[in-house]
């Protein structure tokens, strides 16, 4: 009798990690592995308004999606607005942090100013971006006000410069956590190796090309990473900044999506747009996890 | 020519004070080793000659320049780091041609000098790698390098040799030994290995608490200790130190040692005048484990050799060497015979007390005494 509730108990402790685990596992494999299978069928159907899994056609709406003009302009858009935003980031972040490196007294007070934004959602920042530079509300207007009359900003509301605008309310919103991220590896490298460089003679900007920021490889690697499917996946900032607009000079892939799968009707074109999109950033992240966990295993 | 010397040097960060007022002087060819416990200063001095850390007040000259406010770089030195500090990214080459580089010499001139130094180093076929790609001792090698290519006045070490094995922390420290004796180099060395500091030194400053014990040769370090911490930190197994009384004895002055059989004898310290003043207090004996031998290995010039039946409490061989455990005056004390002595534990041998280089202390200050 004592023998069985023994082995029921082991048992259960064995596989206690096992059964907590379970529903999380279950759920995602559903809703998320299942799901991508269910929109890539989908993207092979000629679903219209509503899902039909019995319409078949292959990967038609693959080619009509390249012959659309919209998606054509949401490339464009994601090529300007991806590039800038990675490179500015970056870069910024990168200067951010080594002004924070100088050992400066405020620098938990700097450091968390630079991050708040980080806290705030997509849509937040995508807003109050919008009204400062909404030229009857914000920035144009106030200048306006303090006496500035020919100053003109109105890269908002024009289509050719709209998509800067993006640009910019996602490079605040970002720098500051590039630049933890930078700061974290700045910090990280041995203070022996600063030292020895002064007595080698090299200057502080010399130390900083020659010695440091080729150490910090992995930190601009795991940056890219974490800014370009931040790129490719921004919808919210867009959403609230622009709507898209004006007209559709900020339209990007994923308020592409959004609007041919749910308000044109066109669910097998959004859906193929869909799966491009993850495609693309699996190309990104794929070999990136495997790099990094390959090198654990190794360490 | 490159002397250096360190006057009433004081450092301190806030309220604390690390250095309190150190005052080294040192020839050029000087191979200076800096030795105390953790935490006592010794890479904060150090790093007050390289002029990477600010000189609180007091004065540090090189060749009687005075360098407080000269930047490291210009102040013409070199410094082996304790994690080696190589530069990760660059290859072998790169980083000990790094400073020559800075110093914006002929890529040609820079080429002969790291091949030279490659080869006295006999690490040529490393020069390619990284260093992630090397072993401690290599990259051990490679750090001597990069100081070695600048030729530098003054070469700084701060434990160079402490995250070696023990066999090749014993090679690297002939190999520093010889490059020293090639060079003629003047060099500051820190560690907390006393036997690297007897072996390696022309002089050693023992450091305590941030404030200097004694600088001196280790002959005098050794056999004149200032006080008792420096008589204890140097020398292995450390120097005995007994409580005794000072009596006269025939008019010359003589410590009283009482065995563990209650019975006690008297060892005249030599007729030193400073210790007159000491007769009938209480003093502090300092006698190295291999000034008590047994009689065949005692030292037999000694003018003072003075012999007693001691009971053996403990004998430690180490192959050569036994190391007794006889107690005189309540205290454990070590002795140095022959393997052969016949010191066997509980039973009586004839201990022979060389009382030429015996030491005395006060008390109550831990100088010592004449
Ligand atoms: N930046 C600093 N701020 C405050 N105190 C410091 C600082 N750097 C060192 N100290 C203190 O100064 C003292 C001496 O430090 P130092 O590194 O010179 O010791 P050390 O003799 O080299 O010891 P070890 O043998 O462990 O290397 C220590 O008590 C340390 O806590
Ligand atoms: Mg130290």
């Amino acid at each position: 009798m004592s023998d069985t509730t023994r082995t029921s108990g082991d048992w259960l402790r064995q596989n206690l990690p096992r059964l907590v685990l379970s529903p999380s596992f279950a759920i995602t494999l559903f809703f998320v592995y299942g799901f991508i299978l269910y929109t890539a069928w989908i993207s092979m159907t000629r679903s219209r308004m509503l899902p039909k899994l019995d319409s078949f056609v292959g990967f038609e709406n693959y080619g009509k999606l390249w012959k659309t003009l919209n998606w054509q302009i949401a490339l464009d858009n994601l090529a300007i607005f991806g590039t800038l935003y990675i490179l500015i980031c970056g870069v910024l972040g990168l200067l951010l942090a080594i002004l924070l490196d100088q050992k400066i007294r405020a620098e938990g007070f700097l450091r968390t100013i630079y991050l708040y934004p980080m806290a705030l959602s997509f849509i937040v920042t995508g807003t109050a971006w919008k009204w400062f530079l909404n030229p009857g509300l914000g920035l144009e207007k106030s200048m306006h006000e303090w006496g500035f009359h020919s100053f003109s900003f109105d890269w908002l509301i024009n289509p050719k410069m709209a998509i800067y605008t993006v640009v910019i309310a996602g490079v605040w919103q970002t720098s500051g956590f590039v630049m933890a991220m930078f700061l974290a590896g700045l910090r990280g490298i041995d203070n022996e190796q600063l030292k020895a460089a002064q007595l080698d003679g090299a200057s502080a900007f010399q130390t900083y090309r020659r010695i440091i920021i080729p150490q910090l490889r992995a930190v601009f690697l795991s940056a890219f990473v974490v800014l370009a499917h931040m790129a490719i996946k921004s919808y919210d900032l867009v959403v609230a900044l622009t709507g898209g607009g004006p007209g559709n000079a900020t339209e990007v892939p994923a308020t592409f999506m959004y609007s041919y799968t749910f308000t044109r009707n066109q669910m097998g074109v959004g859906a193929a747009s869909a799966m491009v999109m993850l495609m693309t950033i699996a190309a990104i992240i794929v070999p990136y996890l495997y790099a990094e966990t390959r090198e654990k295993r190794h360490g | 020519m490159s002397s250096l010397s360190i006057r009433d040097v004081h450092k301190a960060y806030g309220p604390t004070e690390v250095l309190k007022g150190i005052d080294i002087d040192i020839d050029s060819g000087d191979f200076l080793v800096l030795v105390g416990p953790s935490g006592c200063g010794k890479s904060t001095l150090l790093n007050m000659i390289a002029g990477l850390d600010s000189i609180t007040s007091g004065e540090i000259r090189i060749e009687d320049k005075v360098v407080n406010d000269t930047h490291p770089s210009e102040r013409d030195i070199a410094m082996v780091f304790q994690s080696y500090a190589l530069y990760p990214n660059m290859n072998v080459e790169k980083n000990i041609s790094f400073g020559l580089e800075m110093r914006r010499m002929p890529r040609k001139q820079r080429r002969e000098r790291v091949a030279e130094v490659a080869q006295m180093l006999q690490i040529e076929p490393l020069l390619k790698r990284k260093p992630s790609q090397l072993s401690g001792g290599q990259r051990q090698r490679v750090a001597m390098g990069r100081a070695l290519v600048r030729e530098p006045k003054i070469f700084l070490f701060d434990e160079p040799l402490s995250n070696l094995d023990a066999k090749l922390r014993v090679d690297m420290r002939t190999e520093i030994k010889k490059l020293h004796q090639r060079l003629g180099s003047t060099i500051v060395y820190v560690t907390h290995d006393q036997i690297e500091a007897m072996t390696l030194a022309t002089k050693i400053a023992i450091m305590k608490g941030g404030v200097l014990q004694q600088l001196g040769t280790p002959a005098e370090l050794y056999n004149q200790p200032a006080n008792m911490f420096v008589a204890g930190f140097m020398g292995s197994p450390s120097m005995n130190l007994i409580p005794a009384e000072l009596v006269a004895s025939d008019g010359e002055p003589a410590v009283r040692m009482v065995r563990k059989d209650e019975s006690s004898m008297l060892l005249p310290v030599g007729d030193n005048p400073a210790y007159r003043d000491w007769i009938g207090k209480p003093v502090i004996l300092g006698l190295r484990p291999e000034t008590i031998t047994d009689v065949g290995s005692a030292e037999q010039d000694s003018p003072l050799l003075f012999q007693g039946e001691c009971l053996i409490d403990v004998t430690e061989p180490t192959g050569a060497d036994v190391f007794a455990i006889i107690e005189l005056n309540g205290r454990e004390v070590v002795g140095r015979m022959r393997a052969s002595c016949g010191a066997k534990v509980g039973e009586k041998l004839s201990v022979v007390f060389n009382m030429r280089h015996a030491v005395l202390f006060d008390p109550q200050t831990e100088g010592r005494i004449g």
